[in-house]
């Protein structure tokens, strides 16, 4: 008995004594950095929305412009990732340095204290809610019903419109909460074409492709309480990022770039980011042009609020400037 | 003179895969609580004939249980087997030796534990009656597969080489036992056996089957019981046996 | 072996050694600043145990969810081994049905529930049944391979010795071949009850039905809200459903039967 509690206890001991020493190296480490090539890990997710980050990523920007900046060289890794929450986990665990995310997680991560802000807008896309059955045209028909509608997760910036588009329109915002069903945004595509469900709320390219099906019609309401001129996608960076100036500066330089080539030249950013999309350059091109890709925000705070309003987020933000680093324009 | 419990006509048994003869027109009356016993070399078809009578075989020709032709199973007919498996593990002593008259339709709890406890004791197992089997020895076993039987009151009691897997101690103690259990009881016996000794120590009547079920001494022992070694004219009688036993073989 | 006294100590110690080990990690940040988010300490996985059940998410308990899963679970489990039962039965009877469900459980028992998602939602749309189907689907495979195995490996004998005694048909089903072969429906209950278990959760944290909302729904949805201390709160609920079937329930018909019996494998 004796020797199993010193074995436990050398255990404890060497445990403790490991967790120290790898902080220690770990500090040791970001010195050593600091003098030669400078590393960064930044989390990123695909589709139409993410086409800066993209551009981004294939040009090499983001080095350049460290490149211009101080004349080191920068190591970019990008590491992909499939939901914002896996993001803000890595964000928190120290992993993950920058990241792109719907603004639906990027709230939830501040106000939940996560030591990151926006450093920029990315897009605003184009979301619906399409219906297999004629006989539903708006909200109202849908309310009271059991009739399912897919969503990619609950809570996800997905439920919270289709939660102000009752707000706005005069119903309690959670009316429609039980009739959901949470589900990826192409499994539910899948399931509102083949009737599984009634309808399916998403976002670009889904909504387009869903447009194009004559056997669909749309309920307007959700497209009318967000549209693409809305922040959709942004940027965050940790405050440990923002503090090293040359670092941060060529992070949003070159999301500064990457946002003028789409607005500039958008068949030139289609041919780099139509693989990526699975989408041929012309097609993609259209894509392209039907968001807004802009480093500006417009309506975050706006959807702060809501969210906090209305149980979507906790309730201690009461201003823009504790969303977004100094150099973020809009609100 | 007593009355005939068993005949079996002209049994034949081919084996369906090779077609190869087991039992060829085997011809046999047993008398009412007779005890007889089958000697004969492996592959001559003892076994194949007890298991014909108990009706787990196919086979042409009938065989005639106390005047009713019986083709299938039944609980006139109880097999005792050599493998010490056949009681059923779930079940206790007592309930191996209950569930076959329940099957029956004996539904009286004190009646039934009458006759499970005088069969128990009957047999020697007095104090084991809520065993398991795997807490049993191989003899025990053999012993609770006897007591169902006789719990039963089968009319003929099947025993194909029922010790033959048990040590020479044992196996003696047994044959005593059984030699006593058979005076008491109204049971018709078919013992198959390898062993001579046995044969003669237990049998009221004796077999030796050649190839084919073909019958090559059928005789009443004409020793006294309880008989030894030792008794007048064993010899004699086990040379005749064993005589007959080895011409078979060649 | 350890004398079960000394087992139960060490690994009393063990999960002692856990816990304090977990907290120490916990409590230095290792993390860094956000390390509480991530890595939270016992006493908020406690409180966040706690307010699961209190609070839940959105208004509905963990209750809700724990039920909801159970009782998807229960029906498919109970429909799973009621088929499974009844076409090894028919197996048995005829060598036809037998060669062709033998083929159906090899080939099936290899496919993973959630791999056949797409195709069920198709078939059934996004309903409760699609869970209880994938249960089905997860039980009735490996309990009819057991059978299957079991009515052909236990001692034949047992078989003649019940037509010796009378059975036939039906009866003997009840009175040999079941009994006979407990020890691989149990095997096959361990298997198929497992595979269900994770089936229903995986499935769960596929697609989530918010008005029967499972557990699979509730760590999803506590996981996009940031809310770690709940997730790693419902995981030990999880656990805890887990070790209460494995030896509140199974072990205990295994005492009661096999292990009784002398016949464990």
């Amino acid at each position: 008995m004796k020797k199993l509690l010193t074995l436990v206890l050398c255990l404890l001991f060497v445990l403790c004594g490991c967790s120290s020493a790898s902080n220690e190296a770990k500090e040791e480490t970001a010195e050593e950095t600091k003098t030669e090539t400078k590393k960064i890990a930044i989390a990123y997710q695909y589709g139409l929305a993410y086409a800066p980050v993209i551009i981004v990523k294939e040009k090499g920007l983001m080095e350049e412009a460290y490149k211009n900046l101080t004349g080191n060289e920068l190591q970019v890794e990008w590491v992909q990732m499939s939901s914002g929450a896996d993001i803000n986990n890595g964000i928190a665990s120290g992993e993950i340095d920058a990241g792109f995310m719907g603004i639906g997680p990027a709230m939830t991560g501040i106000s939940k204290g996560l030591n990151y802000k926006v450093f920029t807008n990315i897009s605003g896309q184009e979301h619906g809610m399409m219906s297999n059955d004629a006989a539903i045209a708006s909200l109202g028909d849908l309310v009271g019903t059991e009739n399912q509608i897919a969503l990619v997760n609950i809570g996800s910036i997905q439920h919270i419109i289709l939660a102000k588009a009752l707000a706005e329109n005069g119903y309690d915002a959670h009316a429609l909460d039980a009739n959901i069903v949470a589900m990826k945004h192409p499994d539910g595509m899948a399931s509102l074409e083949s009737g599984a469900v009634k309808c399916h709320l998403t976002s670009s390219p889904y909504i387009f492709y869903e447009h194009d099906n004559a056997n669909l019609y749309e309920i307007k309401e959700v497209h009318e309480a967000w549209g693409q001129d809305k922040s959709f996608i942004v940027g965050i960076a940790s405050t440990e990022l923002n503090s090293d100036a040359e670092l941060y500066q060529a992070l949003c330089d070159s999301f500064v770039a990457a946002i003028d080539l789409i607005n500039n030249n958008v068949n030139e950013a289609a041919a780099l980011t139509c693989d990526f999309n699975g989408n041929t350059a012309e097609v993609e091109a259209d894509y392209l042009q039907r968001g807004v890709y802009s480093t500006e925000t417009n309506g975050l705070f706006e959807m702060l609020q809501f969210m906090q309003d209305n149980d979507f987020c906790d309730k201690n933000i009461t201003s823009y400037s504790e969303l977004v680093f100094d150099n973020v324009k809009g609100n | 003179m007593s009355k005939t419990i068993l005949s079996v006509r002209n049994l034949n048994k081919v084996y369906q895969d090779d077609k190869s003869v087991i039992l060829e027109n085997v011809n046999l009356d047993v008398e009412e609580r007779e005890f007889l016993t089958i000697l004969g070399p492996s592959g001559c078809g003892k076994t194949t004939l007890l298991r014909c009578i108990a009706g787990f075989e196919d086979y042409t020709g009938t065989v005639t249980t106390d005047g009713k032709v019986t083709k299938d199973p039944d609980v006139d007919r109880f097999m005792v087997f050599q493998d010490f498996n056949q009681l059923f593990p779930w079940k206790t002593v007592k309930k191996n030796i209950q569930y076959p008259l329940r099957i029956q339709g004996l539904k009286d709890k004190d009646e039934l534990e009458r006759i499970a406890n005088e069969t128990i004791a009957s047999v020697g197992l007095k104090g084991y009656e809520n065993y398991y089997p795997y807490q049993l020895s191989g003899g025990m076993k053999q012993r609770v597969a006897i007591a169902k039987a006789l719990a039963l009151k089968s009319k003929i009691i099947l025993m194909d080489e029922p010790f033959a897997a048990l040590d020479a101690m044992t196996r003696t103690r047994l044959q005593k036992e059984l030699l006593n259990i058979s005076k008491k009881t109204d049971c018709t016996f078919m013992f198959v056996t390898h062993n001579i000794q046995e044969a003669i120590i237990l049998g009221t009547r004796i077999l030796v089957f050649g190839d084919g079920g073909k019958i090559l001494v059928d005789e009443k022992n004409p020793l006294a019981k309880p008989v030894s070694p030792s008794s007048e004219g064993y010899g004699e009688f086990w040379d005749r046996l064993h005589s007959a036993l080895y011409q078979s073989d060649n | 072996m350890m004398n079960r006294k000394k087992a139960l100590i060490a690994k009393a110690l063990f999960l002692l050694a856990f816990v304090i080990i977990w907290e120490i990690v916990a409590k230095r940040n290792v993390f860094g600043s956000n390390s509480q988010i991530v890595f939270p300490t016992i006493e908020t996985i406690a409180k966040a145990f706690v307010r699961n059940f209190k609070v839940g998410y959105a208004g509905i308990s963990l209750w809700k969810y724990i039920l909801n899963s159970m009782e998807l679970l229960l029906i498919g489990l109970f429909l799973g081994i009621f088929l499974a039962f009844v076409f090894s039965a028919i197996s048995m009877i005829n060598p036809t049905f037998y060669e062709i469900y033998n083929m159906l459980v090899s080939i099936c028992d290899l496919l993973p529930g959630v791999a056949l998602l797409p195709v069920v939602i198709i078939i059934f749309g996004i309903h409760r049944s699609v869970i209880v189907f994938l249960v089905i689907h997860s039980v009735i495979w490996p309990m009819s391979r057991n059978l299957l195995d079991g009515f052909h490996s236990f001692p034949q004998i047992y078989i003649e010795a019940g037509m010796n005694i009378g059975l036939r048909g039906k009866s003997l089903l009840t009175g040999v071949y079941l009994p006979a072969t407990t020890a691989y429906i149990l095997s096959g209950l361990k298997v198929g009850w497992a595979r269900a278990w994770r089936g229903l959760l995986s499935a769960e944290m596929i697609f989530g039905i918010a008005s029967s909302p499972g557990i699979g729904l509730f760590i999803n949805q506590m996981r996009t809200n940031l809310n770690n201390a709940e997730v790693y709160a419902t995981l030990i609920v999880i656990i805890i459903i887990g070790v209460i079937v494995q030896y509140g329930i199974i072990d205990t018909i295994e005492k009661h039967t096999i292990k009784k019996w002398g016949m464990s494998k």
